[in-house]
């Protein structure tokens, strides 16, 4: 109790030091040079960086960059469908595993397996199904009598294919929390349920759904932030194109920093994004601390 | 008490195959000769050969899986030091309240960032500290985005001990590093497995960081080596498969292995927190 009633220092002190400088050096300082470059015009020269101040040249010219303002519109796009596609699928797949008979131990382990692998190795096995010439798929179309496809080479195609290799790679995530959330409930309100004569429908709709929503609220939560820092499939799969059809923002910032080595540019773009995903957090931390006290509880966790 | 219902089991059929076919395709065409992948037919052979081709002397490929392994051992060394001593920290011992407040909220701040969006200050901040395409430099950046997990699961694990243990073993005489040594690690050896594991598998998987720190070639990780088969598109399908199969299938039989440790890696943040 003496030590711990001690002033800050010691093995406290000391403890935590390691993490406050991973912090500071890795975190703290790479934002404060970003936002410092953001407001730079910055050349490269021989391997060195020559700064002059820009003043808010960079953030003026986002307005007038097309790409940048689609690269937007592709990230809302990409997120809005993978996110709900992948938190359907994964609940769907939990609770399957819940009610299988047969397969629930080898089916829960089996279901994780994409999440694990790299995302690189995930690209590199979808180009071998998706590639137009020598793809699995376009083989078995090709098999069955049917026409093959571009897949990857036309807009809607690749932003479909990306959407899609973006779901298989992640539903794993969604089916974990939901597949706990469903393990943790409580059998007592089920069953009680049943001798009231409830039917395995209302049952699903009025009891374990809402029981649910925490753990799909978290699932929602933690697949939007995946989808919009999502870079290394899309990058893989299909360079953004054809076109730009699926730049994506993280995708956008690498090419303006290191195709066109516009350093202050590309810097003033990812300020503008670390600034959005800030507020967000922000606004849902207010929301969520006023559904908080207005409910009296802590029932809503995210 | 359950009845088998067939809609039920054969949809998680359905799920399973979905999940294994891609994966099993790559390793089916791993072992096949150029003539077998690019004939329209559905010929099967067996052969070695592109492994070899990867393996040979004067292919980057063992050069980069030497990276990766020491990228791997690092990052988890130093996760498992910094999270397990700062984990307990923050569940146990008293910071001043100001501090904690900063840490817990860049340590919730820094997941959500896109890394791509740090990258200009990153590649600054290796320079500065003359790490920039270096092992070293990958290690702390793989370890400083892991950290935010690493030090909440640990944090989550020493919540679970009883603080009367560090009492009495300080009453006995034992000095605050000597309890936390002897007394507190043992009782979080499930967290400290779940970090390691964990950790592992993410360093082994990064590619955003090789890819933008390194200058490619023998000084990337195997992710990046795997990525540059990938361009040469269907010239090396084959050993593209071979490849992609040696990143993935040792990290498959490791989810096998150790299967409770990555689901409490995979739901740590989110069910327990």
């Amino acid at each position: 109790m003496r030590t711990a009633r001690r002033p800050f220092g010691g093995f406290a002190g000391w403890a935590i030091l390691p993490f406050a400088a991973f912090l500071a050096v890795f975190a703290v300082y790479p934002l404060a040079q970003l936002v410092r470059m953001a407001f730079s015009d910055v050349q490269l020269e021989q391997g060195l960086f020559t700064w002059s101040f820009a003043g808010v040249a960079n953030f003026v010219r986002l307005l007038d960059d097309p790409i940048a303002v689609r690269a937007v519109v592709v990230t809302t796009i990409f997120t809005v469908s993978a996110v709900p596609a992948s938190i359907v699928l994964g609940t769907l797949a939990a609770v399957l595993v819940d009610r299988s008979t047969l397969f629930t131990g080898l089916a829960r382990n089996v279901i994780l397996w994409p999440a694990v692998i790299a995302p690189v190795v995930v690209s590199l096995m979808w180009l071998l199904i998706l590639s137009p010439n020598l793809g699995a798929l376009n083989n078995l179309l090709a098999t069955l009598g049917l026409p093959g496809q571009g897949w990857l080479g036309s807009p809607t195609g690749a932003m479909g294919a990306i959407i899609a290799v973006d779901v298989w790679h992640w539903t794993p995530v969604v089916f974990l929390i939901v597949y706990t959330a469903l393990r943790g409930m409580d059998a007592d309100v089920l069953a009680a349920a049943r001798v009231d004569g409830a039917s395995e429908r209302q049952l699903l709709w009025h009891i374990v759904i809402p029981l649910l929503r925490p753990a799909l609220v978290a699932a929602a939560l933690i697949r939007l932030v995946m989808c919009v820092k999502a870079f290394d499939e899309v990058y893989l799969l299909t360079r953004g194109g054809p076109g730009s059809a699926t730049t994506l923002v993280t995708l956008h910032i690498r090419n303006v920093f290191f195709d066109r080595v516009e350093l202050g540019y590309g810097a003033s773009y990812s300020v503008v994004i670390v600034a959005v995903v800030a507020a967000v957090l922000a606004l849902w931390a207010a929301g969520r601390r006023w559904v908080i006290r207005a409910n009296g509880n802590g029932v809503v966790t995210g | 008490m359950k009845r088998t219902n067939p809609l039920v089991e054969g949809l998680l059929v359905v799920f399973v195959l979905a999940m294994v076919v891609p994966i099993g395709w790559m390793v089916v065409l791993a072992f096949q000769p150029g003539r077998t992948i690019t004939s329209p037919e559905w010929d099967f052979a067996f052969t070695l050969g592109n492994f070899a081709a990867l393996l040979a002397p004067g292919e980057p490929f063992l050069a980069q899986l030497g990276n990766s392994l020491a990228i791997v051992a690092g990052t988890v060394i130093l996760c498992l030091a910094v999270g397990s001593l700062a984990g307990y920290v923050l569940s146990l011992l008293r910071l001043p309240r100001a501090l904690t407040v900063v840490l817990l909220a860049l340590a919730a701040f820094l997941p959500l960032v896109p890394p791509m969006a740090l990258v200009p200050g990153l590649y600054v901040t290796l320079q500065n500290l003359g790490v920039l395409g270096t092992v070293q430099g990958l290690i702390l950046l793989n370890t400083v985005f892991q950290l935010p997990f690493s030090v909440l699961l640990m944090k989550v694990y020493f919540d679970n001990v009883p603080p009367a243990l560090r009492e009495a073993a300080l009453v006995d005489g034992a000095t605050e590093a000597r309890v936390f040594a002897a007394v507190m690690l043992p009782l979080v050896r499930p967290g400290l497995a779940a970090v390691g594991v964990f950790t592992a598998i993410m360093a082994w998987n990064e590619f955003l960081f090789g890819l933008t720190m390194t200058s490619g070639g023998v000084t990337s990780p195997l992710t990046v080596g795997i990525a540059s088969l990938v361009q040469q598109y269907e010239v090396a399908w084959g050993e593209m498969a071979a490849a992609g199969s040696l990143a993935a299938v040792p990290i498959i039989l490791l989810a096998i292995v150790a299967n409770r440790q990555i689901v409490a890696g995979l739901s740590g943040g989110a069910v327990k927190g």
